[in-house]
């Protein structure tokens, strides 16, 4: 009874809202651009970027939030590569994804180095963290305020209608003259500011410093909300939800003893898990029993339009 | 439009020019142009920097060095082209290496046997680890829809944890302060002949198999005709789907021999991290792309990215430019490459239509 | 209820001042291929234009250079007397252009009114989507022209007569003058072609534009007041529809005088090959695509399968090859049970498939021609030599279908993506053939391809079932059908609703049955 006392108390509530917001964050980023027909497993690095490039802001300038300004600009910059590579050029937006994933590891690291002069992390006591509101950072509750806003700009404004259309049908819409390139461009550069936001939500907000690689696959589980959600922004919001929570459960039970390597590994095991179920349900809705295979010309039951693990080498 | 053309004619000159048109080699030189960029803006200078980097890597000692990281790396390359060849991406290479060495680790610790068949053994053991794990994504894919991509992905944390928590614990060397385990028994260790590790051969002989497979058998033609059209070797009667789980097995399997081969080679223990921290299975994934999953090409591209990863400190020795430019170029590369050959086989489509 | 009759009574003489729109001279070239030489085309206020002409004589690279999809090499373009140039389709829609494709271009998770309005939306405040403004634009223009759609229905629910009935609304809604249908009827059952006939003249009446593109000439002498006729990517006839003949327009459509009964020639059926038994396909739960099918063919014999798309035709033919799972029913080849088998042993049985998408489903185009050739092969002697595929044989093997097949290409080595249209399908059909499987199903063979390419494959067709083999044919084209099938399947619905021996089938009858009426009211034909 104690043991679960210590797991479970009111305390986790908080420690929730902060895991959340950096998966939200970019979770919705990842949404808009499924929405638009983009699949954007880029998440990860636009975060990492966001998140040091916060940090650099707020360090050189004082202000944590021309960090945060920083780290949406980062972001951004970021998804511009995506959008040239992928949407203008149409290289295979997974492999772009990945490298840029990959990019960012390198890239951060680099700066890291050459910039603060450091390896590994960085903090300061003078660098300026994110202020709080009755506990969490503003960016916790703009994360939150986004849903709702999200919901209507794709339920009921022009634009968002638009660019479900975009992707949706992109031959249907451009034959009625909408540019879809930029639609994706929009899109595309939308994830990376918000991803800008989590990241600078991580360095700023939930720590007050950068270390390598610190997104540590949170970006990956965005993706995997936003599959699960099929990208409706309240879809998403409880899937992330969900991981969150089992991060910060996951902290709770190095609490109990036990080793922090299951604490660690508790997120991903539930986001597979929560994966395999939703897939699961999916194929029952479907009407396929386990184990037959689909025709390939079905989509795979757990997907936004964009979602496919096969890549095109063409 | 009924008259063939005739084949270009391939003369020294105009198969200069394809190369130099290619977009393999537009990425490279794109890369070096940002890296250079980079390297101003660092204070650096690109030529000296650069220079030193060839020299880090290919200098009258450091070869040897280059040799040592590409042995993984082009391991890690081929265990990501082998499925890549059918457009299928394996992220889970991080957990597969990781649970090849430390079920060689285990092998190694738990099991006396004699030389040679304590290498066999481990080594084995390892692959066989990585093959099974490889195969879960595959068989979620298949048999639920659970797309492969990410599960790949995701299924590597807990086993990297997992891994992990079993040399910080029960395989802990208690003699030492730092999680790794103790070191293993002679007949555990990889030997060295004439300056060539074994690993160096067996990889050679991975090599071998997988060029030979791919170029000259039906199944490798059927693997690359699903690379190109999946719905087209599907109508042909292919059976895809057991397809994608032999390629991930065999992926997966390259991968945990890799892992198993870097523990069993010095310092001769496992060692937390020694398997993830270098970044491995991300510098062969890239290798991968560039190579656009051909075999050879994984492996040039895998002997290409050590280099560029070696040289790296020598670069960061002689002018103090961190060598984590290295990696920026191997990305860059990519990004770059994925665009240039989309935009190429635009292009070669519009001139048709 | 009105019954369309053949109208040529339409507004009699030339208006008065400049055609609504002239198009003169219009050339357009695709790298060596010229799809339009020197066309002309001159379009009247309150007509209904036919444009006629055989597959590939150019009738929709000219609609597509009018639509604004493509830029003419050369030509002008007059709208109501002033000269034009459209670089993109919003430029022709500003000029009072509209255009229906033959594949619909629509959002099928949205409403049909959510589809008309898109990019022509009304905003109310903040940007915000006003979707009751749109309901009640597609209200009043379906009230206006007769229409018949609910503005709130999901398109991905609706039948494709609805869909063409949403298409024509999203010009209504941009205010379209010339209204332009790319064979606007090879989609519909004979009922929904008389409703869509009823609209065009009411929009004609209404002082629109009206052009169809086709080449079915009873729908030319039905609804049209003009025609023109393309050939070669040439204008060679202007014709006023109640002054000529059906006869006349198709000799200068194919430069020569035409049967234009077909050219079937009978074929001497032996013993039942394909036998199929109560095949059902679909999900457990739910309606079946397939419904209880049962059926044979028997080898000498192809036997056609006819219906409106989407009436379980591709599936039949995808369970039979075993791409697909059925739900219940048995499969027999020869005496062979097939049904549980996986699609690789069904084809070593005996079943070869020529698919619809000859460049989706039936070749990978970054592959070689070679490479594409050699599939179904490539497991057995002599591709296969011990566990190594002989790259030699597979060449050879690829020599052999191109020349027999008479495939234009300049090796094997190119990709397959650099063949044209009809040579693909030949490589395809050659590929299929060659396995001299006694079960071949074939899915749409000639779709869009040139008219040479289809009487070659045509002629490659009769000649399969003359060698004793049993050929199941699903078709769009009712006359491929009729110049091919030794006997003829209707399907409805996923069931088969009717058959026809091959001197029993007329288009009439075979018509209603597409439509799901019995085939016992084949009385009724529609004026002789």
């Amino acid at each position: 009874m104690s043991v679960l006392a210590e797991l479970v108390d009111a305390s986790l509530i908080p420690s929730i809202l902060r895991a959340l917001t950096p998966i939200l964050l970019a979770a919705l980023g990842g949404a808009i651009c499924a929405k638009a027909g983009v699949f954007n497993v880029g998440l990860e690095g636009f975060m990492l970027v966001g998140a040091f490039a916060a940090v650099a802001g707020s360090w050189f300038t004082g202000s944590a939030w021309v960090g945060v300004l920083a780290g949406m600009l980062a972001g951004a910059a970021m998804a511009a590569l995506l959008a040239i590579a992928s949407v203008r050029y149409g290289g295979d937006e997974i492999i772009v994804g990945i490298a840029l994933n990959l990019l960012a590891v390198g890239l951060t690291a680099f700066l890291l180095r050459t910039v603060f002069g450091h390896q590994g992390t960085f903090t300061d006591p003078d660098l300026q963290g994110l202020p709080t509101i009755l506990g969490q950072t503003p960016l916790t509750y703009l994360a939150w305020l986004l849903v709702p806003v999200l919901a209507v700009f794709l339920r009921r404004h022009v634009w968002g209608f638009r660019l479900q259309g975009v992707g949706e049908a992109p031959e249907a819409a451009r034959s009625l003259g909408v540019d879809t390139t930029k639609y994706r461009y929009g899109a595309v550069l939308a994830s990376g500011v918000l991803c800008g936001l989590g990241g600078a939500q991580l360095s700023l907000g939930n720590v007050v410093l950068f270390s390598h690689n610190m997104t540590a696959g949170r970006g990956w589980v965005a993706v995997v909300a936003v599959l699960l959600a099929q990208a409706a922004p309240f879809g998403v919001l409880l899937a992330a939800l969900l991981f969150a929570a089992a991060e910060a459960f996951g902290f709770r039970l190095q609490g109990v003893g036990l080793p922090s390597q299951v604490a660690a590994a508790t997120p991903y095991v539930l986001t597979l898990i929560a994966l395999i179920v939703a897939s699961l349900r999916a194929r029952r809705a479907l009407g396929r029993a386990p184990g037959e295979p689909p025709p390939s010309a079905d989509r795979p039951p757990v997907a936004n339009p964009a979602a496919s693990s096969h890549v095109s080498l063409e | 439009m009924t008259t063939p053309t005739a084949p270009p004619v391939a003369t020294p000159a105009a198969r200069v020019r394809g190369v130099l048109r290619s977009p393999v080699f537009l990425s490279v030189v794109g890369a070096l142009l940002i890296g250079s960029v980079m390297l101003l803006g660092a204070g650096g200078n690109p030529i000296e920097a650069y220079a030193a980097m060839v020299e880090g890597a290919f200098g009258s000692t450091q070869w040897r060095n280059t040799l040592i990281v590409a042995v993984p790396v082009v391991g890690m390359a081929l265990a990501v082209a082998v499925p890549l060849r059918a457009g299928v991406v394996n992220l889970g290479g991080e957990g597969q290496i990781v649970l090849g060495g430390i079920t060689a680790a285990v092998v190694a610790a738990t099991v006396p046997l004699p030389m040679p068949v304590s290498l066999v053994a481990a080594l084995a053991a390892g692959a066989l680890a990585g093959a099974l794990l490889g195969t879960v994504p595959a068989v979620l894919e298949n048999r639920l829809g659970v797309p492969l991509l990410v599960s790949s992905l995701l299924i590597s944390y807990p086993v990297v944890a997992f891994a992990s928590y079993l040399v910080r614990f029960p395989l802990r060397d208690p003699g030492t302060g730092l999680p790794q385990s103790r070191v293993f028994d002679e007949a555990y260790r990889m030997p060295v002949f004439a300056g060539v590790g074994l690993s160096a051969l067996i990889l050679l002989v991975v090599i071998v198999l997988v060029v030979q497979v791919d170029s000259r058998t039906p199944f490798g033609y059927e693997v690359r005709l699903t690379g190109h059209n999946r719905r087209f070797t599907e109508y042909a009667g292919v059976d895809v789907p057991r397809m994608v789980t032999r390629l991930m097995f065999t992926g997966g399997g390259i991968a945990g021999l890799v892992g198993a081969m870097v523990v069993l080679s010095v310092p001769y223990r496992y060692i937390d991290g020694a398997l993830v921290v270098p970044g491995y299975t991300w510098t062969g994934l890239l290798a991968a792309l560039l190579a656009r999953a051909h075999p050879l090409g994984a492996v040039a591209a895998g002997v290409f990215f050590a280099a560029l990863q070696v040289g790296g400190f020598g670069m960061e020795r002689e002018t103090e430019v961190p060598r984590e430019l290295s990696s920026i170029l191997q990305a860059t590369v990519i990004v770059i490459l994925a665009a240039a050959v989309a935009a190429t086989a635009r292009r070669t489509r519009k001139d048709r239509a | 209820m009105t019954r369309p009759r053949a109208d040529a009574s339409g507004p009699a003489g030339e208006p008065a001042g400049p055609p609504r729109v002239e198009m003169t001279g219009i050339v357009k070239r695709f790298g060596d291929v010229v799809a339009n030489d020197a066309a002309d085309l001159a379009l009247a206020a309150g007509e209904i234009h036919a444009l006629v002409g055989e597959n590939g004589a150019g009738k929709s690279t000219l609609m597509s250079v009018l639509y604004g999809l493509l830029s003419p090499d050369a030509g002008e373009i007059r709208v109501d007397g002033r000269p034009v140039t459209f670089r993109s389709p919003v430029e022709a829609v500003g000029a009072g252009m509209g255009m229906v494709h033959q594949a619909f271009r629509l959002f099928p998770s949205m409403t049909v009114a959510e589809n008309v309005v898109y990019r022509a939306e009304t905003r109310g405040t903040a940007g915000l989507l006003d979707r009751r403004a749109a309901v009640t634009a597609v209200q009043d223009l379906s009230e206006r022209y007769g229409l018949k759609v609910d503005p709130r229905a999901r398109v991905r629910t609706l039948s494709v007569g609805v869909l063409q009935r949403v298409e024509i609304l999203k010009a209504l809604h941009r205010e379209a003058q010339v209204l332009i249908l790319d064979e606007p009827t090879a989609v519909l059952t004979p009922q929904e072609t008389r409703l869509l006939f009823d609209v065009l003249r009411g929009l004609r009446d209404a002082g629109r534009t009206v052009v169809i593109v086709t080449h079915k000439l009873g729908e030319v002498l039905e609804l049209s007041d003009n025609v023109t006729v393309l050939r070669d990517g040439r204008t060679v006839a202007r014709l006023v529809t109640g002054e000529t003949t059906g006869a006349e327009i198709a000799r200068h459509m194919t430069g020569r005088a035409v049967d234009l009964d077909g050219r079937y020639v009978p074929g001497a059926p032996a013993e039942a090959m394909l036998r199929v038994d109560g095949l059902t396909v679909g999900p457990p739960t739910g309606r079946p695509v397939v419904d209880d099918v049962s059926l044979s063919v028997r080898s000498g014999e192809i036997v056609g399968i006819a219906g409106v798309a989407g009436n379980g035709q591709v599936e039949l033919l995808e369970a039979i090859a075993g791409l697909r799972p059925a739900r219940s029913g048995s499969i027999r080849v020869g005496t062979v049970p097939v049904e549980a088998l996986p699609a690789g042993r069904r084809r070593e049985v005996g079943i070869a498939y020529i698919p619809e998408d000859r460049a989706a489903t039936g070749s990978a185009v970054a592959a070689s021609v070679a490479d594409n050739l050699a599939v179904g092969f490539h497991r057995r002697s002599p591709l296969r030599r011990g566990w190594r595929l002989d790259r030699r044989a597979v060449r050879t093997h690829a020599r052999q279908i191109i020349e027999h097949f008479d495939i234009k290409v300049s090796s094997p080595a190119v990709p397959a993506g650099t063949l044209s249209g009809g040579n693909l399908q030949k490589l395809v059909v050659g590929r299929e053939m060659a396995h001299d499987a006694p079960v071949l199903l074939v899915d749409q063979p000639t779709r869009g391809v040139d008219i040479g390419a289809i009487e070659n494959i045509h002629a490659r067709l009769r000649a399969y079932r003359d060698a004793g083999h049993a050929v199941l044919l699903a078709s769009a084209e009712l006359s491929e059908l009729m110049a091919l099938s030794d006997r003829l399947l209707v399907m409805f619905g996923g069931r088969v609703v009717a058959e026809f021996a091959r001197s029993e089938a007329t288009e009439e009858n075979v018509g209603l049955a597409m439509a799901g009426i019995p085939a016992t009211a084949s009385a009724q034909g529609a004026g002789a």
